[in-house]
Protein backbone atom coordinates (compact mmCIF):
# COMPACT_ATOMS: atom_id res chain seq x y z
CA UNK A 1 0.00 0.00 0.00
CA UNK A 2 2.66 2.58 1.49
CA UNK A 3 4.95 1.77 -1.70
CA UNK A 4 1.76 2.16 -4.46
CA UNK A 5 0.96 5.65 -2.84
CA UNK A 6 5.07 7.17 -2.88
CA UNK A 7 5.33 5.96 -6.67
CA UNK A 8 1.99 7.21 -7.17
CA UNK A 9 3.28 10.48 -5.37
CA UNK A 10 6.47 10.66 -7.47
CA UNK A 11 4.37 10.37 -10.50
CA UNK A 12 2.16 13.32 -9.83
CA UNK A 13 5.55 15.58 -8.78
CA UNK A 14 6.72 14.40 -12.32
CA UNK A 15 4.01 15.27 -14.03
CA UNK A 16 3.86 19.10 -12.26
CA UNK A 17 7.61 19.31 -12.74
CA UNK A 18 8.08 20.28 -16.30
CA UNK A 19 8.09 24.28 -16.44
CA UNK A 20 7.73 25.62 -13.06
CA UNK A 21 10.76 26.48 -11.52
CA UNK A 22 10.30 24.68 -7.97
CA UNK A 23 8.03 21.75 -8.06
CA UNK A 24 5.52 21.59 -5.40
CA UNK A 25 7.75 18.98 -3.03
CA UNK A 26 5.92 17.13 0.16
CA UNK A 27 9.29 15.56 1.40
CA UNK A 28 12.65 17.59 2.72
CA UNK A 29 14.17 18.17 -0.79
CA UNK A 30 17.72 19.72 -0.95
CA UNK A 31 18.17 22.36 -3.86
CA UNK A 32 21.02 21.57 -6.51
CA UNK A 33 23.36 23.91 -4.62
CA UNK A 34 22.87 21.89 -1.32
CA UNK A 35 22.77 18.94 -2.56
CA UNK A 36 26.44 19.64 -3.62
CA UNK A 37 27.47 21.85 -0.64
CA UNK A 38 26.93 18.37 1.13
CA UNK A 39 28.44 16.05 -1.50
CA UNK A 40 31.37 18.41 -1.41
CA UNK A 41 31.77 18.70 2.75
CA UNK A 42 30.72 15.03 3.23
CA UNK A 43 32.43 12.99 0.57
CA UNK A 44 35.24 14.44 -1.37
CA UNK A 45 37.31 14.18 1.97
CA UNK A 46 37.71 10.42 0.88
CA UNK A 47 39.57 11.38 -2.22
CA UNK A 48 43.28 10.05 -1.27
CA UNK A 49 41.37 7.12 0.13
CA UNK A 50 39.18 6.09 -2.77
CA UNK A 51 42.49 6.95 -4.99
CA UNK A 52 45.11 4.85 -2.82
CA UNK A 53 42.02 1.56 -2.97
CA UNK A 54 41.42 2.97 -6.74
CA UNK A 55 45.48 2.82 -7.71
CA UNK A 56 45.47 -0.97 -5.81
CA UNK A 57 42.50 -1.92 -7.91
CA UNK A 58 43.86 -1.13 -11.42
CA UNK A 59 47.53 -0.54 -10.40
CA UNK A 60 47.83 2.31 -12.77
CA UNK A 61 47.76 5.76 -11.82
CA UNK A 62 46.03 7.28 -15.11
CA UNK A 63 43.36 4.29 -14.62
CA UNK A 64 42.80 4.51 -11.46
CA UNK A 65 42.43 8.64 -11.43
CA UNK A 66 39.60 7.97 -14.12
CA UNK A 67 37.99 5.23 -12.14
CA UNK A 68 37.64 8.08 -9.19
CA UNK A 69 36.41 11.06 -10.96
CA UNK A 70 34.00 8.31 -12.55
CA UNK A 71 32.77 7.07 -9.44
CA UNK A 72 32.98 10.22 -7.55
CA UNK A 73 30.59 11.61 -11.01
CA UNK A 74 28.64 8.49 -10.61
CA UNK A 75 28.03 9.36 -6.48
CA UNK A 76 27.17 12.66 -6.65
CA UNK A 77 24.13 11.36 -9.49
CA UNK A 78 22.79 8.94 -6.79
CA UNK A 79 23.45 10.90 -3.88
CA UNK A 80 19.56 11.15 -3.20
CA UNK A 81 19.79 7.64 -3.02
CA UNK A 82 22.44 7.42 -0.01
CA UNK A 83 20.10 7.80 3.49
CA UNK A 84 22.01 10.11 6.15
CA UNK A 85 23.67 8.58 9.06
CA UNK A 86 24.79 5.36 7.01
CA UNK A 87 28.19 4.59 6.21
CA UNK A 88 29.11 7.22 3.79
CA UNK A 89 32.33 6.18 3.02
CA UNK A 90 31.08 2.32 2.82
CA UNK A 91 29.01 3.28 -0.06
CA UNK A 92 31.59 5.49 -1.69
CA UNK A 93 33.75 2.19 -1.89
CA UNK A 94 30.67 0.23 -2.47
CA UNK A 95 30.67 2.51 -5.96
CA UNK A 96 34.25 2.67 -6.94
CA UNK A 97 34.60 -0.91 -6.63
CA UNK A 98 31.39 -1.74 -8.59
CA UNK A 99 32.52 0.99 -11.63
CA UNK A 100 35.48 -0.66 -11.25
CA UNK A 101 34.16 -4.48 -11.78
CA UNK A 102 32.05 -3.49 -14.40
CA UNK A 103 34.86 -1.43 -16.54
CA UNK A 104 37.34 -4.45 -15.89
CA UNK A 105 35.09 -7.29 -16.75
CA UNK A 106 33.93 -5.71 -19.71
CA UNK A 107 37.25 -4.27 -21.14
CA UNK A 108 40.02 -6.46 -19.83
CA UNK A 109 38.50 -10.02 -18.90
CA UNK A 110 35.38 -12.69 -18.56
CA UNK A 111 34.51 -13.13 -15.04
CA UNK A 112 35.88 -17.38 -15.42
CA UNK A 113 39.35 -16.36 -16.37
CA UNK A 114 39.34 -14.15 -12.88
CA UNK A 115 38.41 -17.82 -10.90
CA UNK A 116 41.04 -19.66 -12.44
CA UNK A 117 43.25 -16.78 -11.60
CA UNK A 118 42.08 -17.00 -8.52
CA UNK A 119 42.65 -21.07 -8.13
CA UNK A 120 45.67 -20.73 -9.23
CA UNK A 121 47.00 -18.47 -6.97
CA UNK A 122 46.27 -20.34 -4.49
CA UNK A 123 49.64 -21.67 -3.15
CA UNK A 124 47.71 -22.75 0.48
CA UNK A 125 49.12 -22.16 4.30
CA UNK A 126 52.01 -20.15 5.17
CA UNK A 127 52.88 -18.03 8.32
CA UNK A 128 55.32 -15.50 7.89
CA UNK A 129 55.86 -15.42 11.52
CA UNK A 130 56.93 -19.06 11.51
CA UNK A 131 59.58 -18.20 8.75
CA UNK A 132 60.88 -15.03 10.11
CA UNK A 133 61.10 -16.31 13.14
CA UNK A 134 62.99 -19.97 12.36
CA UNK A 135 66.08 -16.89 11.36
CA UNK A 136 65.42 -13.81 13.31
CA UNK A 137 65.85 -12.90 16.57
CA UNK A 138 62.77 -12.44 18.03
CA UNK A 139 62.35 -8.17 18.72
CA UNK A 140 63.64 -7.85 15.13
CA UNK A 141 60.91 -10.10 13.76
CA UNK A 142 58.82 -6.69 12.84
CA UNK A 143 61.45 -4.70 12.23
CA UNK A 144 62.14 -7.13 8.95
CA UNK A 145 58.83 -6.19 7.34
CA UNK A 146 59.49 -2.59 8.39
CA UNK A 147 62.68 -2.41 6.35
CA UNK A 148 60.57 -3.03 3.02
CA UNK A 149 59.64 -0.51 1.68
CA UNK A 150 56.43 1.41 0.20
CA UNK A 151 56.95 0.15 -3.26
CA UNK A 152 57.97 -3.61 -2.24
CA UNK A 153 54.46 -3.95 -0.21
CA UNK A 154 52.58 -2.35 -2.84
CA UNK A 155 53.93 -4.30 -5.44
CA UNK A 156 53.49 -7.65 -2.88
CA UNK A 157 49.29 -6.55 -2.93
CA UNK A 158 49.69 -6.06 -6.80
CA UNK A 159 50.85 -9.14 -7.34
CA UNK A 160 47.77 -10.85 -5.68
CA UNK A 161 44.96 -11.98 -8.15
CA UNK A 162 42.48 -9.00 -8.13
CA UNK A 163 39.52 -10.60 -5.81
CA UNK A 164 42.47 -11.11 -3.16
CA UNK A 165 43.77 -8.07 -3.79
CA UNK A 166 40.23 -6.33 -3.07
CA UNK A 167 39.71 -8.27 -0.08
CA UNK A 168 42.89 -7.21 1.53
CA UNK A 169 43.03 -4.33 0.93
CA UNK A 170 39.48 -3.33 2.42
CA UNK A 171 40.17 -5.61 5.43
CA UNK A 172 44.30 -4.83 5.99
CA UNK A 173 44.35 -1.13 5.18
CA UNK A 174 41.22 0.23 4.97
CA UNK A 175 39.66 -1.71 8.42
CA UNK A 176 35.98 -2.75 6.85
CA UNK A 177 34.04 -5.57 8.59
CA UNK A 178 33.25 -8.55 6.63
CA UNK A 179 29.91 -7.74 6.25
CA UNK A 180 30.95 -4.12 4.62
CA UNK A 181 33.39 -5.68 2.52
CA UNK A 182 30.69 -8.98 1.14
CA UNK A 183 28.63 -5.52 0.51
CA UNK A 184 31.25 -3.49 -1.22
CA UNK A 185 32.23 -6.48 -3.83
CA UNK A 186 28.95 -7.79 -4.08
CA UNK A 187 29.92 -11.53 -2.38
CA UNK A 188 28.65 -13.75 0.19
CA UNK A 189 30.47 -13.43 3.83
CA UNK A 190 31.71 -16.66 3.73
CA UNK A 191 33.46 -15.96 0.04
CA UNK A 192 34.98 -12.71 1.80
CA UNK A 193 36.66 -14.92 4.96
CA UNK A 194 38.13 -17.41 2.07
CA UNK A 195 39.97 -14.77 -0.25
CA UNK A 196 40.23 -13.14 2.87
CA UNK A 197 42.15 -16.02 4.38
CA UNK A 198 43.77 -16.99 1.14
CA UNK A 199 44.87 -13.51 -0.20
CA UNK A 200 46.41 -12.77 3.30
CA UNK A 201 48.84 -16.10 3.19
CA UNK A 202 49.99 -14.80 -0.59
CA UNK A 203 50.89 -11.42 0.56
CA UNK A 204 53.04 -12.84 3.64
CA UNK A 205 54.39 -15.21 0.85
CA UNK A 206 54.94 -12.40 -1.63
CA UNK A 207 56.14 -10.20 1.39
CA UNK A 208 58.59 -12.74 2.67
CA UNK A 209 59.81 -12.72 -0.99
CA UNK A 210 60.70 -9.31 -1.39
CA UNK A 211 62.46 -9.69 1.91
CA UNK A 212 64.79 -12.18 0.78
CA UNK A 213 65.59 -10.55 -2.44
CA UNK A 214 66.61 -8.05 -0.54
CA UNK A 215 68.76 -9.96 2.02
CA UNK A 216 66.71 -9.17 4.73
CA UNK A 217 66.07 -12.88 5.24
CA UNK A 218 67.27 -16.03 4.06
CA UNK A 219 66.03 -16.78 0.06
CA UNK A 220 62.84 -18.67 0.41
CA UNK A 221 63.80 -23.10 0.62
CA UNK A 222 66.56 -22.32 2.39
CA UNK A 223 64.73 -22.87 5.59
CA UNK A 224 63.34 -26.21 4.92
CA UNK A 225 66.82 -28.35 4.70
CA UNK A 226 66.70 -30.47 7.77
CA UNK A 227 69.93 -31.02 9.72
CA UNK A 228 70.47 -34.43 8.79
CA UNK A 229 70.97 -32.67 5.05
CA UNK A 230 67.93 -34.20 3.14
CA UNK A 231 65.82 -31.66 1.55
CA UNK B 1 53.31 -26.56 25.60
CA UNK B 2 50.74 -25.86 23.10
CA UNK B 3 47.72 -26.62 24.64
CA UNK B 4 43.84 -26.89 23.04
CA UNK B 5 43.72 -22.83 24.06
CA UNK B 6 46.41 -22.03 21.85
CA UNK B 7 45.47 -24.03 19.35
CA UNK B 8 41.83 -22.12 19.28
CA UNK B 9 43.24 -18.81 19.84
CA UNK B 10 45.67 -19.30 16.97
CA UNK B 11 42.85 -21.00 14.82
CA UNK B 12 40.68 -17.94 15.08
CA UNK B 13 43.41 -15.47 15.56
CA UNK B 14 42.45 -13.82 12.46
CA UNK B 15 38.96 -13.25 12.80
CA UNK B 16 40.40 -12.00 16.48
CA UNK B 17 42.05 -9.40 15.22
CA UNK B 18 39.36 -8.60 12.85
CA UNK B 19 36.87 -8.20 15.68
CA UNK B 20 35.02 -10.84 13.92
CA UNK B 21 34.35 -13.51 16.22
CA UNK B 22 32.25 -12.86 18.53
CA UNK B 23 32.16 -11.74 21.99
CA UNK B 24 32.47 -14.73 24.07
CA UNK B 25 35.14 -16.12 21.84
CA UNK B 26 36.73 -12.42 21.94
CA UNK B 27 36.97 -12.53 25.53
CA UNK B 28 38.45 -15.99 25.89
CA UNK B 29 41.24 -15.26 23.20
CA UNK B 30 42.02 -11.83 25.12
CA UNK B 31 42.12 -13.86 28.49
CA UNK B 32 44.59 -16.71 26.59
CA UNK B 33 46.75 -13.65 25.28
CA UNK B 34 47.55 -12.38 28.79
CA UNK B 35 48.20 -15.43 29.91
CA UNK B 36 50.84 -17.18 26.76
CA UNK B 37 53.70 -15.05 26.32
CA UNK B 38 53.63 -17.20 22.55
CA UNK B 39 50.81 -16.26 20.95
CA UNK B 40 50.74 -12.94 22.40
CA UNK B 41 54.06 -12.33 20.56
CA UNK B 42 52.42 -14.38 17.76
CA UNK B 43 49.21 -11.93 17.53
CA UNK B 44 51.37 -8.57 18.29
CA UNK B 45 53.36 -9.76 15.30
CA UNK B 46 50.12 -10.13 13.24
CA UNK B 47 48.66 -6.80 14.57
CA UNK B 48 52.00 -5.08 13.23
CA UNK B 49 52.35 -6.75 10.09
CA UNK B 50 48.42 -5.57 9.28
CA UNK B 51 49.70 -1.99 10.20
CA UNK B 52 53.03 -1.67 8.33
CA UNK B 53 50.50 -2.87 5.30
CA UNK B 54 48.07 -0.21 5.62
CA UNK B 55 50.76 2.47 6.65
CA UNK B 56 52.89 1.74 2.92
CA UNK B 57 49.55 1.65 1.05
CA UNK B 58 48.21 4.83 1.08
CA UNK B 59 48.62 7.15 -1.48
CA UNK B 60 47.74 10.57 -1.95
CA UNK B 61 45.56 11.86 -4.97
CA UNK B 62 47.60 13.60 -7.88
CA UNK B 63 47.11 17.14 -7.96
CA UNK B 64 44.80 18.39 -10.63
CA UNK B 65 41.77 15.44 -9.57
CA UNK B 66 40.30 17.14 -6.82
CA UNK B 67 39.94 20.43 -9.53
CA UNK B 68 38.10 17.72 -11.84
CA UNK B 69 35.97 15.68 -9.45
CA UNK B 70 34.75 19.28 -8.42
CA UNK B 71 34.08 20.36 -12.45
CA UNK B 72 32.06 17.55 -12.47
CA UNK B 73 29.80 18.38 -9.71
CA UNK B 74 29.24 21.38 -11.49
CA UNK B 75 28.30 20.08 -14.81
CA UNK B 76 25.91 18.22 -13.34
Amino acid sequence: MGEAERSELEDTERVATPGTGSPPTTRQELTDAERRDTFSRDALPYLDQLYSAALRYTRNPADAEDLVQEAFAKAYAAFHQYRPGTNLRAWLYRILTNTYINAYRKEQRRPDEVSADVTSADGGEFSLYDRISETTARPAEVEVLERLTADEVKQALADLPEQFRMAVYLADVEGFSYAEIAEIMGSPIGTVMSRLHRGRAALHRALYDYAADRGLVPAAGGAHVTTDGSA
Amino acid sequence: MPGDDCREALEQLHTYLDHECGADLEQAIRAHLGDCPPCLDRADFEQQLRAIVARKCKDAAPSGLLDRVIADLKET
